[in-house]
């Protein structure tokens, strides 16, 4: 379970995180939907304890994130924004190296390594490098990575971003899978149809503030619009800009 | 955390970082080739300076008029290693031609002048700007001067005149550094080289982990693992330590190959760099390639891109070189000092350990400690740098 309460993030003079709060359960997918700019990626990285906030909490299970951020760490599966893979090691040596860093033992690695490149379908590509794929290949190699060590909570920042249909299906294939083990997926996303496809409950978050949260359903009701693209368009403070 | 735990994962980092930059083809051929030409060059050099030695010692001296001076002649093909040949008819031609070093011509008028106890004259035709026939000009030179002070002792003693009253004072030098030394000092370049090796060697990894892993955005996935921020630090750190060390071991094994095929003691220098040297280098350089490696990933991760990591390495590459630089220009003499600067300490150590004088335990020691605190140092400001927000998402 993620919980973010009251937090603020400053750059200089630019408040990308004003007073964000809300809830990631387990057993759901929470969707972090925004436009570009609004904050998502800052809240994320709050999250997974690379940023620290100016005020507030952040709760990663029962670990105080600001506090103790490599315990909750610990608990935490990242796909952050721009895969960052190594073009000279192969897929099955990032697996090698995160794992190897978050301290499995090397007899577990090796059985956890297989069955991930079984779920993910990466047979073909396991032991090429990197330097060649393509993005739906990248996208692979980085969630394996992030689930290497299965962690209880899983944040992914536009993990769909770029991708064609079928990697689509298969990353949200994923995320669902991880849902029903139990897990507390939270994810980020510009795109109404990804949210509505596959969220459990979303947050919507707009200068760096929420503007509301709940299921697709209750958005709908809440707004009075019966598309959810609507309802976020007049969430986000957007509709002026769309009149224009 | 416990420091186990932080050192396995360190242990974790150095590998990966190793095992990649193993794989980067250019950067590899980049150290192959520093590592490689340095040494060669000095090798190509001394075995220039060494033939040039070696074709003074049979010193071939051309004469013109031989017929005129026959005394002269039949003398100097008596002394060691000389033998006169026929000049040809227009020497200065010759010589500024650079078809002879040096001509000695004997003028029409000697033979009168010296049977009439009147200075004789002799002609030294050679060119003052060619510094690689010097050697044979200044023998020509010498061997003349002999000649003609055994002709005046000579005259001297017909007249009953003691030789030493033409002798106020009898000049002797008295040569106190071994031939060992002598041909360090002609090497000095050989430990420079060593030193570079050592920067070299690990700028790659030092520059590609940090700077470079920045930018191609795989430090943000990096650091969301559970681990300190010292222990990546201090795993790259390890990297490039250990290609700098290996570097040196590079350098130090081809000097040593190189300095065997040289056979440089007939000329009067003995240097030989063995296997038994290769502890006490690696004993001097070792402290050194830590603190190299700590301050290249210090100022890279400092740098705000790749590019401009590689600019600041293009000019840190000065600091190992400024010993050599520095000694060769006037000489440094020696103080305890010396050995608890940077980058001076272990070129001190390393010209001591080439020219024959393995120094003393203390000098290794107050080398080693100030290089390992400069170490430790830099590693905690660069710890502190991978927690600065600024640094790990650029500016």
């Amino acid at each position: 379970m993620l919980s973010i309460t009251n937090a603020r993030k400053r750059f200089g003079t630019v408040t990308a995180v004003d007073g964000v709060s809300f809830v990631a359960r387990d057993g759901a997918i929470t969707g972090l939907l925004g436009p570009n700019g609004a904050g998502k990626t800052t809240t994320l990285r709050m999250l997974y304890a690379v940023l620290r906030p100016d005020s507030g909490e952040i709760r990663v299970d029962d670990v105080d994130a600001v506090t103790a951020p490599q315990e909750a760490q610990a608990k935490l599966g990242v796909l952050p924004d721009g895969f960052g893979l190594y073009p000279r090691l192969t897929a099955r040596e990032h697996l090698d190296y995160f794992g190897a860093l978050q301290g499995i033992e090397p007899g577990r690695l090796a059985s956890r390594t297989e069955e991930l490149i079984d779920l993910l379908d990466m047979r073909g590509i396991a032991d090429r490098r990197t330097a060649g794929f393509s993005h739906g290949e990248r996208t692979k190699v980085a969630l394996a990575r992030t689930l290497v060590h299965e962690p209880q909570n899983v944040l992914l920042d536009e993990p769909t971003n770029g991708l064609d249909v079928m990697s689509t299906r298969a990353v949200r294939a994923i995320v669902r899978r991880l849902r029903d083990e139990g897990r507390c997926v939270l994810f980020s996303s510009h795109v109404m149809q990804e949210v509505s496809a596959l969220c459990d409950s979303i947050v919507v978050i707009a200068f760096g503030r929420v503007v509301a949260q709940g299921t697709p359903d209750e958005l709908r009701r809440q707004t009075g619009h019966d598309t959810l693209e609507d309802a976020f368009v007049a969430l986000a403070g957007l509709d002026g800009e769309a009149r224009e | 955390m416990i420091p186990g735990r932080t050192l396995r994962q360190a242990i974790v980092v150095a590998r990966k970082e190793l095992k990649d930059s193993c794989r980067d083809r250019r950067a590899l051929w980049s150290i192959v080739f520093s590592v490689v030409v340095g040494p060669i060059l000095v090798g190509i050099m001394v075995n220039r300076l060494a033939d040039r030695q070696r074709d003074a010692d049979v010193l071939r001296i051309p004469i013109v008029g031989t017929s005129r001076a026959p005394a002269l002649v039949h003398w100097l093909n008596q002394q060691s290693g000389v033998s006169v040949v026929e000049a040809p008819a227009d020497a200065e031609k010759a010589v500024r031609d650079r078809r002879e070093a040096v001509i000695v011509v004997v003028p029409d008028d000697f033979a009168d002048r010296f049977r009439a106890s009147r200075p004789a004259p002799l002609q030294v035709v050679a060119d003052s700007s060619r510094t690689d026939v010097q050697p044979s000009v200044q023998r020509v030179r010498d061997l003349l001067q002999q000649y003609g002070a055994e002709i005046g002792s000579l005259r001297l003693i017909m007249r009953g005149v003691s030789p030493a009253a033409m002798q106020p004072i009898a000049l002797e030098q008295i040569e106190v550094s071994t031939a060992q030394q002598r041909a360090a000092q002609i090497l000095t370049f050989i430990p420079m080289f060593i030193m570079v090796a050592g920067f070299v060697g690990g700028m790659q990894i030092a520059t590609d982990s940090t700077a470079g892993e920045r930018e191609r955005g795989s430090l943000e996935p990096l650091l969301v693992n559970p681990a300190p921020r010292v222990a990546l630090v201090a795993g790259k750190w390890m990297a490039a330590a250990l290609a700098a060390i290996v570097s040196v071991c590079l350098t130090t094994l081809l000097c040593a190959v190189l300095t065997r095929m040289l056979t440089l003691e007939d000329i009067g220098l003995r240097l030989q760099i063995g296997v038994e040297h290769l502890g006490p280098i690696l004993l001097a350089v070792a402290p050194l390639c830590l603190f190299t490696a700590a301050l290249q990933a210090a100022v890279a991760t400092l740098a705000r891109s790749f590019k401009e990591a590689q600019t600041y390495m293009g000019v840190l590459i000065l600091a190992p070189m400024l010993p050599g630089i520095l000694s060769a220009l006037y000489p440094l003499g020696k103080a305890p000092w010396m050995s608890a600067v940077p980058m001076l300490g272990p070129y001190v150590l390393l010209t001591d350990i080439i020219g024959g004088q393995p120094p003393n335990a203390a000098a290794f020691a107050a080398s080693a400690a100030t290089c390992l605190a400069a170490s430790a140092l830099l590693i905690r400001l660069t710890t502190g740098l991978f927690r600065s927000e600024r640094i790990i998402f650029g500016r």
